[in-house]
């Protein structure tokens, strides 16, 4: 449940529970005695006419008629009835509690008054004298009032007429709409600012760098003010390194080629005015500065992908048209060896990430299969959906027609620099080309394997989890021994 | 050999602008260099030179930003040296129109030959202002007018850069058919095609941002796996010329 809702509903809760305890306490003391008032003007002028009664007709029809009298009466529930003579003694010599022969007494000692009331115990005795001049005190002792079997309802209304009437439920209604607003307003104060610094380190995983907590979280003056004090502090730091490294790769980018550049520019010059001989040392020289340039531009993607900086251009978009368009453009080159590129299997998987970066990826693994597969052979890719324990992935194999690798290097290599392989080919390529595929897989929560395949051929399988409507992949973080390598490898450089 | 034609190189590397004008100087250019992007746009402005090669990495402002401030005043040809592997640099560069793009470091005959392409497109464009009539291509509810060079989309004019105007005329002029890539990549950039260079492609996405949906809410540009593009036929046979 939302920090918000939950706060709020537990402060609601507990408002309610205090003030229902404070009105029931309320209503045992304070109204009790406008019950009490209540009750007395109620009952007072009656128990004068039963008394009156009473005594006439036990003067007239004889005490059996009033017991029969006095007994109806009584049908009322914990309504008692008592008749004392003038001696004190109870006409149907029924035993009397305490309370109320103490209030006969109180009424005989009280010259003047002919009822005595005791509210607390709700009795009422009333003088009485018979037609012949006989006195009596006639006793009515009715139930005590017991606030806790009363309904709510009737605990609210201050007219305590038994039932619950419209003044009460609004009276009701208030209480509860008022500790609801406050509470809502209570929890909102706790919770904003916690939704407010998760939506910023949202953002800070997003690349959205200058994100920062702004001054109403700030000026609260408590502990979440200082909470989001340090998150600007540490996004300050984080925004500082970010950019400080986004500027050290390119201005090694820049150092590294300017020179690159210039060589080139030279070479042209050179070669305008050389003598017959030089042209294929030239030719060398040309061949082995691109080799150095690509080398470069290997070493600077891996380092962006290692340390985040680069993965900006995060969007989802269609692995299967981009696989298709890689295949063209490795067929268009790979015509002249008769070779061709077939693409077979899903269509239309999109996945999130960046498509640069994946795209340089499966061009690295397609132009290593066109440059590994016999003359006039094809190279077979194929896309597949596979459910993953992690949810749907598409899987690309690509796979070529050539000598194959040995079984026990293959793992190596996606190791950087690997130089295990002592065929001719190898001069083409950096040593960096599946590593970086690897890591490029990596970060968008792919992998990237490689094995011999059946029947010849080596096969290279990039697999890549499908984009998940709602889902928020972000990049993964780089925490692999592997950024520390390739950090190491370009301060060196 | 043609007249001598001036160039101006905004490259803050002065050893690689000398190196460039005494490579350039036989191939019939005459290169003056600057080294900041404030100088550059002021020398731009002067009207004197062919066409600009703008490094995208200045010390004060970045390359980007110079030709922000050409675009705002000149359709002169620019092209862009951008950093190799920077597909950003590169996708910005045309979108803001560049009219192509070269990766540093770079071959310096690939430079000359880019160079050519551009001046030869830019120069049948001039003289096509005094020659050609100026002819009308309309297709469902976009008109060009290639005298102009002036697009409009229900009446309503759009803003292209030179590439972009030289592609969607083609794609036009072929409308309801598919043109390859190689050849779009001859025709439009003048160049010979090269696998895995997708220049080509960012125009396509440039052009097919600004033109909007087609009428009936589809993509007017149609990307043909394998094969190239097409420009969607909706209501009309074919394009109409005038």
């Amino acid at each position: 449940m939302r920090l918000h809702i939950k706060v709020f509903l537990w402060f609601w809760l507990g408002v309610l529970v205090v003030s229902g305890t404070l009105i029931g306490l309320t209503e045992l003391t304070h109204s009790r005695a406008q019950d009490d008032r209540l009750w007395q003007e109620k009952y007072g002028p009656r128990v004068d006419l039963w008394a009156r009664q009473e005594t006439h007709i036990l003067r007239t029809k004889g005490s059996v008629a009033l017991e029969e009298y006095v007994g109806s009466f009584q049908a009322d529930p914990g309504v008692l009835n008592y008749m004392f003579d003038a001696t004190g003694h109870e006409v149907f010599d029924r035993e009397a509690p305490k309370p109320v022969l103490a209030t006969v007494n109180a009424l005989a000692q009280s010259s003047g008054w002919t009822q005595r009331v005791d509210p607390v115990e709700r009795i009422i005795a009333e003088r009485a004298i018979d037609a012949n001049g006989t006195p009596y005190v006639v006793v009515v002792d009715f139930p005590e009032p017991s606030v806790l079997t009363r309904p709510v309802f009737e605990l609210l209304s201050a007219d305590f007429s038994g039932r619950p009437t419209r003044a009460s439920a609004v009276r009701l209604a208030a209480v509860v709409g008022v500790a609801g607003i406050f509470c809502f307003v209570l929890a909102r104060h706790i919770a904003a600012p916690i939704d407010r610094l998760r939506s910023a380190t949202k953002k800070i995983a997003r690349e959205q760098l200058e994100t920062r907590i702004d001054r109403d979280v700030l000026n609260r003056g408590d502990e979440l003010a200082d909470l989001g004090r340090d998150f600007n502090g540490m996004a300050d730091r984080i925004e500082t390194l970010v950019t400080a490294q986004r500027q050290l790769l390119a201005d090694v980018s820049h150092a590294l080629r300017s020179p690159l550049a210039r060589l080139n520019v030279a070479l042209g010059l050179a070669r305008r005015h050389s003598v017959p001989g030089v042209g294929e040392h030239l030719d060398r020289i040309e061949l082995e500065t691109e080799r150095l340039n690509t080398l470069i531009g290997q070493l600077l993607t891996m380092a962006r992908v290692d340390s985040g900086v680069g993965l900006e251009r995060w969007g989802v978009f269609d692995i299967a048209a981009l696989v298709e368009e890689v295949a063209t453009d490795a067929e268009y080159e790979a015509r002249a060896r008769g070779c061709t590129v077939s693409v077979a299997g899903e269509r239309n998987c999109l996945v999130s990430g960046s498509a640069d970066l994946v795209r340089g990826a499966v061009e690295n693994v397609v132009r290593n299969a066109m440059r590994h597969t016999a003359d006039g052979t094809c190279v077979d890719i194929s896309l597949e959906r596979r459910a993953a324990a992690s949810g749907p992935a598409v899987v690309i194999n690509v796979r070529d027609r050539g000598p194959g690798v040995p079984d026990k290097i293959v793992q190596r290599l996606f190791v950087p620099f690997y130089r295990g392989l002592q065929t001719d080919n190898n001069q083409n390529g950096t040593g960096l080309g599946l590593a970086i595929t690897r890591r490029v897989f990596e970060v968008h929560g792919g992998t990237a394997t490689a094995a011999n395949a059946d029947g010849g051929g080596f096969v290279v399988a990039l697999e890549l989890p499908l984009y998940v409507e709602g889902g928020t992949r972000q990049p993964q973080a780089a925490t692999r021994p592997t950024t520390e390598e390739h950090g190491n490898a370009i301060t060196a450089a | 050999m043609p007249a001598t034609r001036h160039l101006l190189v905004v490259d803050d590397d002065t050893e690689l602008c000398q190196l460039l004008s005494e490579y350039l100087l036989p191939e019939g250019y005459d290169v003056e260099s600057v080294h900041s992007g404030t100088e550059g746009v002021e020398r731009a402005l002067s009207g004197e030179h062919a066409l600009v090669v703008l490094d995208v990495m200045l010390p004060d402002v970045r390359g980007f930003e110079v030709l922000r401030q050409l675009r705002a005043r000149t359709r002169m040809p620019v092209l862009m040296l951008t950093a190799r592997g920077n597909e950003q640099d590169r996708i910005l560069g045309l979108e803001m129109g560049a009219d192509d793009y070269l990766p540093k470091p770079f071959n310096p005959r690939e430079l000359c030959a880019r160079i050519e392409a551009i001046l030869r497109r830019s120069g049948i464009e001039r003289g096509a202002m005094d020659i050609r009539v100026p002819g009308e291509l309309i297709v469902d509810d976009v008109s060009i007018n290639k005298g102009s060079r002036i697009v409009r989309r229900r009446g309503e004019t759009i803003e292209l850069t030179t590439v972009e105007f030289d592609l969607l005329e083609a794609l036009l002029r072929n409308a309801g058919s598919a043109i390859a890539r190689d050849e779009l990549v001859r025709t439009v950039l003048n160049r010979p095609f090269s696998p895995f260079d997708r220049s080509i492609d960012t125009h396509v996405s440039n052009l097919r941002r600004k033109l909007g949906p087609g009428p009936d809410g589809l993509d007017r540009i149609k990307s043909l796996r394998g094969v190239g593009y097409q420009y969607t036929l909706r209501q009309s046979s074919g394009a109409l010329e005038k």
